[in-house]
């Protein structure tokens, strides 16, 4: 099967589809690479070198989509200025294409597709299923825009981002904002703590929490009980009284902070305004704002997509291309998640669009010229909605455990049928020389040593201290046997000996309570 | 009143399940104080149905002697509970424990004396009842005594070890066993009043109480959360057995339920001090065994204990913001635990995250430090568990370990040939800088030299915790 590999029309797109790693890898997959010539020029890879790895490279633009089977693309197609042709046109009858798409946005370009025919699958449709991760370019891509953000926002601020200490005197580390704590967050967040700003990130959805705590920055918060986690590890549209605390946070936060990144994006909305223009204005001089939603309308009132301006001495940058500024490493991503997906689509000799399988599905567009768009609904809720970029690992790696685990293991394994034995012969024992009354009492015993079981393993480690007071008044229910032997009044050793137990039990009865109710009175938030 | 009967069966089963939902209450903190509504509504069900079961058959119960009696340790158990100071519930609990244990033997002497539910079966399942109700009450009346007594500081923390204790308690438990035999034979009480076996029951029981002496006796010092749990859980079954005895299925269910309870607590105790729950019953651990009792590091050069005083901690303190308290008995026995909570709030008023991290077994009880902080008036949602914190602790810049030792030990960690080796441990170590606040270089419980004392990261402030934290407190402000 041929992939064909073009050059990339839009302007300032610097990335490509394949690298001459990825087309070795693609190559073992079963696949004969075709790559246009220059199609890796900005990202530095030279046609030599894709002719190193195997790819046949192509001059001409239209016999490269005319010739191959599978086209894999970065962007979705559009007018080639040099050809005067649009790269649907260039299309074969019925042909494949691989690329990011974006259905929702360019109907244009899946209708004109629909009508060549073509089987479409769009990269950034892949669900946001944990076996679809590595498939997940939005997910690498935003990584990488995450990063650059940081390394823009540096090279328009003009200070420091860690802190000095100097003879020449002494600064305090740059402070940095992050709202919106998705895989792009995340990555700036890990970026400037590596320059040492001081970082602070704010998200709706809860779970964000610790994933930035974890990152080493701090996790803002409202006063306001209101989880943003919508479908798919997205954040979703707040309540409007959400969205009031929200601003007034920002609006506090701008006053303070050097740097701002936002990365608020809802799937198929405009992205939502988040920094004002007068919360613009209260920043300081030389702050810098990175819109990483410029491409959708920008997080800031004052963005202007695919440039920077300024704003009363604060600079607002707001590129869309922050992936292609770091060509070289984005190529690799995206070719790396091409060949995961390509590998589950079955390599160049089993290759197949299979429906059955969540992740192609989920990204197919187009089939043959049909319609599979949007796939019918998925149930169940992603369980891993973003996994943190890659960081630095910590210092100190965890303690092995694996073979102490895997010991107790064995010896649990060893003593589970000698328990159920040992708890055989106790039954047998007990059915055949016990009596009727006994084996009744044994019953209701061994239930309530069940129903003990359970519901003391629910019982918080901090409430410890007042689970056994409270147990020992309520063992104090003992005090029901000392009734029963002294209610017949008579003056024998019996009944003293029963009252007396009724004195003990009733220490325990009333000391028992009511030194947990002044325990439990003590605990408070 | 034919439906007497039934009606107080009802009631027992109500108060079986009141007593369910009691436990089931404690599981958070929001529901905990309607679980021990529970719990007494439960006993109120309970008594006025027994009360009430006495009546059956027409007879005319002694209510007045009963009430009386009633009255009488109700109001003990209330002044207890009213006066007991928060350092001394292990204290209260173990004697609360020793109580149940004298009231299972009082009211199983009394069954053999006067056997009056005789609800029907066999007389020898009748007679083996008694016997181990009245076995199990002597070992748990005499095992919280010294337990009590070792909490209190009455009796001498240190493990008792006695040669060829082993073999001593094997023989006992042996004895106790075979008395049964002689008990059993000469059979129930007479109609005459004879109670022929009354002198086996009684050497059992003697026998018993030593047991129970010299089994809590063997046992150290830092074991005292597990034997507090397992004297709890110990209590509870000598419940179930005077249930069996007396063949009264609420007492079963409620002895079944706490003995329940006590052996999960020692369970968790001894999971987090990495020791089998048979090492602990048999004794002789939790004291400084063999030569590793020399405070020195058993590996590696001894180091340099860099020791601190109140203003530098105090300057250490004003530039942190990530701090982490950890308490243990040391705070308790110094009652530091208000000053500890004016110097958290001190530190979040700074603006400095400020958590307390509890390690399973610090104090003398399971979950004793929640207690102490939640007296002092520490909100309980910044008092977290070991396992909630460790991870936390390596971005943390200044750790206080207050009073603890053994807790925070990194030789649990990395030393084999530490007795502690395989606890898992507050990683203090990890985080900035450590401070700990001690009396002297002593060694904790465990009798195991420490050392984080030793390590550079590690400052000592000598001194009794009340007197330092004060001092901390004022310190800091006065800047």
């Amino acid at each position: 099967m041929k992939i064909g590999i073009p050059r990339e029309v839009h302007p300032g797109e610097r990335r490509v589809a394949a690298t001459p790693q990825t087309v070795r890898e693609l190559r073992s997959l079963g696949f004969d690479v075709y790559v246009e010539s220059n199609a890796g020029r900005w990202a530095r890879y030279s046609d030599d070198a894709y002719a190193g790895a195997g790819a046949t490279i192509i001059e001409d633009t239209a016999a490269l989509w005319s010739s191959t089977d599978l086209i894999l693309k970065v962007r979705q197609p559009e007018h080639n200025e040099a050809l005067d042709r649009h790269e649907v046109d260039l299309l074969p009858e019925g042909g494949r294409l691989i690329s990011l798409i974006f259905p929702g946005q360019n109907q244009d370009v899946v209708q004109r597709l629909a009508a060549r025919k073509a089987s479409v699958i769009a990269l950034d449709c892949i669900p946001r299923i944990s076996r679809a991760q590595k498939m997940d370019v939005l997910s690498s891509m935003s990584n990488i825009s995450g990063y650059r953000a940081i390394i823009e926002a540096s090279h328009h601020f003009g200070s420091f981002f860690g802190g000095q200490i100097t003879a020449a005197g002494k600064t305090r580390p740059a402070r940095v904002l992050v709202i919106g704590a998705g895989v792009a967050g995340l990555s700036a967040i890990a970026a400037a703590r590596g320059l040492g700003a001081e970082v602070r990130a704010f998200d709706t959805r809860a779970a964000a929490r610790e994933q930035v705590q974890s990152l080493g920055a701090t996790f803002l918060e409202l006063d306001f009980e209101e989880d943003g986690e919508g479908a798919g590890g997205y954040g979703k549209q707040m309540s409007a009284a959400f969205i009031e605390a929200e601003m007034a946070l920002f609006a506090a936060q701008c006053e303070e902070v050097d740097i701002v990144v936002t990365t608020a994006l809802i799937p198929n909305k405009p992205s939502p305004l988040l920094i004002t223009k007068a919360m613009v204005e209260s920043m300081k001089p030389g702050s810098v704002i990175v819109d990483l939603a410029a491409e959708r309308g920008g997080n800031c009132e004052v963005t202007v997509a695919d440039k920077t301006v300024e704003v009363s001495d604060v600079t607002i940058i707001g590129y869309t291309d922050l992936t292609s500024r770091l060509a070289t490493h984005a190529s690799e991503f995206f070719g790396n998640n091409l060949i995961h997906l390509l590998d589950d689509m079955g390599g160049g000799d089993n290759f197949k669009i299979d429906l059955e399988d969540e992740a192609v599905r989920g990204a197919l567009v187009l089939l043959d010229g049909e319609s599979m768009w949007p796939p019918p609904p998925r149930t169940a809720p992603a369980a891993a909605p973003v996994k943190p970029p890659p960081v630095e690992p910590p210092d100190d790696p965890p303690i092995p455990t694996g073979s102490d685990a895997s010991k107790v293991s064995r010896e649990r394994n060893l003593r589970r049928p000698l328990l159920s034995l040992v708890a055989a012969c106790v039954l047998a024992g007990l059915g055949l020389f016990a009596d009727g009354p006994f084996l009744q009492h044994f019953t209701v015993f061994v239930l309530s040593c069940f129903v003990g079981w359970q519901v003391i393993w629910s019982v918080t480690p901090a409430l410890h201290t007042p689970l056994m007071a409270v147990t020992n008044a309520i063992s104090g229910i003992i005090i029901v046997g000392g009734i029963l032997q002294s209610a017949r009044g008579a003056v024998d050793l019996a009944s003293i000996l029963g009252l007396i137990a009724i004195v003990m039990a009733s220490i325990n009865v009333f000391g028992g309570f009511l030194v947990t109710q002044r325990m439990l009175k003590m605990f408070h938030k | 009143m034919d439906s007497l009967p039934t009606l107080v069966s009802a009631a027992y089963l109500g108060a079986a399940v009141l007593f369910i939902l009691s436990l089931g209450g404690l599981s958070s903190q929001e529901t905990a104080r309607r679980g021990n509504v529970y719990g007494m509504a439960g006993m109120a069900v309970a008594l006025l149905a027994v009360l009430a079961s006495t009546s059956i058959g027409g007879a005319s119960p002694a209510y007045l002697p009963m009430v009386a009696a009633v009255v009488v340790g109700g109001a003990l158990g209330a002044v207890a509970a009213a006066r007991v100071a928060m350092t001394s519930m292990p204290q209260l609990v173990a004697a609360l424990h020793s109580f149940v244990g004298l009231a299972a033997v009082l009211v199983g002497v009394s069954t053999y004396l006067h056997p009056s539910h005789a609800a029907g079966g066999s007389e020898v399942v009748a007679l083996l009842e008694i016997y181990a109700d009245v076995c199990l009450g002597a070992i748990t009346f005499t095992g919280s005594v010294v337990a009590w007594g070792k909490l209190q500081g009455t009796i001498s923390g240190k493990s008792v070890l006695i040669p060829g204790r082993h073999v001593v308690n094997a023989a006992m438990v042996l004895a106790i066993v075979g008395l049964a035999v002689p008990f059993v034979g000469d059979g129930m009480v007479t109609a005459s009043g004879d109670a022929p076996g009354l002198i086996w029951l009684l050497a059992m029981a003697v026998l018993a109480a030593v047991l129970g002496i010299h089994a809590v006796l063997a046992i150290g010092g830092a074991d005292m959360p597990v034997v507090v749990s397992l004297l709890n859980s110990y209590s509870g079954w000598t419940a179930a057995a005077a249930g069996f005895m007396l063949s009264n299925d609420l007492l079963i269910v409620t002895g079944a339920l706490v003995g329940s309870s006590g052996a999960i607590l020692s369970y968790i105790m001894c999971e987090a001090m990495n020791r089998s729950i048979w090492s602990v019953v048999l004794g002789g651990f939790g004291t400084s065994t063999q030569a590793s009792s020399t405070p020195a590091p058993s590996a590696g050069q001894p180091g340099e204990v860099q020791p601190v005083d109140v203003d530098q901690l105090a300057g250490v303190l004003k530039e942190a913001k990530e701090v982490v308290v950890v308490p243990g008995y040391g705070m308790a026995v110094a009652q530091a635990q208000h000053l500890v909570k004016d110097f958290g709030a001190l530190m979040r008023e700074r603006g400095a995250t400020l958590r307390f991290a509890i390690h399973p077994v610090a104090g003398r009880l399971p979950g004793h430090m929640n207690v102490l902080l939640a007296e002092a008036g520490v909100p309980y949602d910044i008092v977290l568990e070991m396992d909630e914190i460790n991870d936390d602790l390596r971005r943390t810049d200044v750790v206080l370990v207050i009073g603890a030792n053994d807790i925070v030990n990194p030789g649990a960690l990395d030393d084999e040939s530490s007795p502690i080796y395989g606890m898992p441990v507050l990683h203090v170590w990890e985080s900035g800088t450590v401070v700990v606040l001690k009396r002297g270089m002593a060694t904790g419980y465990a009798g195991v030299g420490n050392p984080l004392f030793y390590k550079s990261n590690t400052r000592m402030l000598f001194g009794d915790a009340k007197d330092s934290m004060s001092a901390l407190v004022a310190a800091l402000r006065s800047t």
